[in-house]
């Protein structure tokens, strides 16, 4: 609703703020999946209106899950060999780069959903665009 | 026979702000009242398939426009139904039902939280708090993928379990902290083990400063920890009443 961008920056800024028109991903979340629905609308072929198909849900399979946090593990070895005090790991790994690598399947939704939907981009959010670049990279790697 | 997209339901007295863009070639938005309730609606698109981006961003930006004045239902994407099915399928069969959804949500709005773990602060303090795990991550150290597929598969499912054992009771106190604020909350499970919370809040307009002042100081317990994100004021999009056969 309105009132969002005009309270966003607001506070201490210990937590991440959006209106509803904060991003792609969101939207797609709340009206593809949220919402009312009334069994009249399952009917929508009667009317000759094609529909595209998007599945915003995401099925990730437990082994690639299994896979991903067992790489995530692994990259903090130095605890193992190293006996290294754990708050120093933590801030090490954290700025090494480990960040932002479990964004990436929501993230790869979004890409097939922009897929799909129209290339026309420009309108909102163009910075969440590069943000997303770097964990194309760490998918492929699992792959 | 034409076909009609509808974006929401509000109450027939509501008045719809002026200057919405509808997603159908006129773009004109209008309402088509039924008793004590009005349906937004506009034309649709029919040289084209309907759901590209900019259809799912008109239709938000509806529904938004609308919460923002007044109690919404919003309908889920995509909403299309013949003319007359407008009052004899969707308002007329529902008319009560809705009204009272509508009475419900009244001078209150959504707010979606998300938080999810530092990877490094949440994997660190199970391998501190599991020597079994922290034993097998040892044994792996070193050696090549491919001949400890079924050690590593073994990890993360170790690690995954105390994560998500973790993000459970992480997720009950964050939901104490937040309920004296709150007039209603639904709670997913969230879609990844690391997310700790994906919950919905209903929250009375005069209590939004006390909520959002309460998610600050818990992003500011968890910081290092959780990333908090707060989405809202939104329309209740978790909040409408559920399909009735």
């Amino acid at each position: 609703m309105t009132v969002a961008t005009q309270r966003q920056g607001g506070g201490g800024g210990y937590v991440e703020r959006g209106g509803s028109s904060s991003s792609l991903a969101d939207v797609v979340e709340l009206i593809l999946d949220r919402g009312l629905v009334i069994d009249v609308f399952v009917r929508v072929s009667l009317v000759g209106i094609e529909i595209l198909t998007i599945d915003a849900r995401i099925v990730v399979a437990s082994v690639d899950t299994y896979l991903r946090f067992a790489e995530a593990t692994n990259r903090l070895d130095l605890y193992a060999k190293g006996g290294k005090d754990l708050p120093d790991l933590v801030e090490g790994m954290t700025e090494g780069g480990a960040k932002g690598k479990t964004a990436g399947v929501l993230d790869a939704a979004v890409d097939k959903v922009d897929d799909v939907l129209t290339r026309k981009r420009e309108d909102r959010e163009p910075e969440e665009v590069p943000r997303r670049r770097p964990q194309r990279r760490a998918r492929e790697r699992e792959e | 026979m034409t076909a009609v997209y509808v974006y929401g339901i509000l109450g027939a007295d509501a008045q719809l702000p002026e200057g919405l863009t509808g997603l159908g070639p006129s773009e004109k938005v209008s309402t088509v009242v039924h008793g004590d309730l009005a349906a937004i609606v506009s034309d649709v698109p029919t040289d084209r398939p309907l759901g590209t981006r900019d259809d799912l961003i008109a239709h938000e930006a509806v529904v938004d426009a609308a919460a923002a004045a007044t109690a919404v239902l919003p309908m889920r994407f995509p909403a299309v139904v013949e003319e007359s099915g407008v009052v004899e399928e969707l308002l007329a069969p529902h008319h009560d039902r809705f009204v009272a959804a509508l009475q419900d949500l009244a001078g209150r709005s959504q707010y979606t939280l998300k938080g999810r773990y530092e990877e490094a602060a949440v994997l660190g303090e199970v391998l501190e708090e599991h020597p079994e795990i922290r034993e097998l991550q040892r044994e792996i150290h070193g050696l090549p993928e491919d001949a400890t597929y079924h050690q590593r598969l073994r990890l993360g499912e170790l690690v995954v379990s105390a994560v998500e054992e973790r993000r459970d009771a992480e997720a009950e106190q964050l939901l104490a902290a937040l309920e004296p604020h709150v007039a209603g909350a639904v709670t997913r499970t969230p879609p990844q083990p690391d997310d700790v919370v994906d919950a919905a809040f209903l929250v009375e307009h005069g209590h939004a400063q006390a909520f959002e002042d309460a998610v600050e100081q818990l992003g500011e317990r968890l910081h290092g920890r959780v990333r908090l994100r707060l989405l809202g004021p939104l329309a209740p999009y978790d909040f409408v009443p559920g399909v009735e056969e």
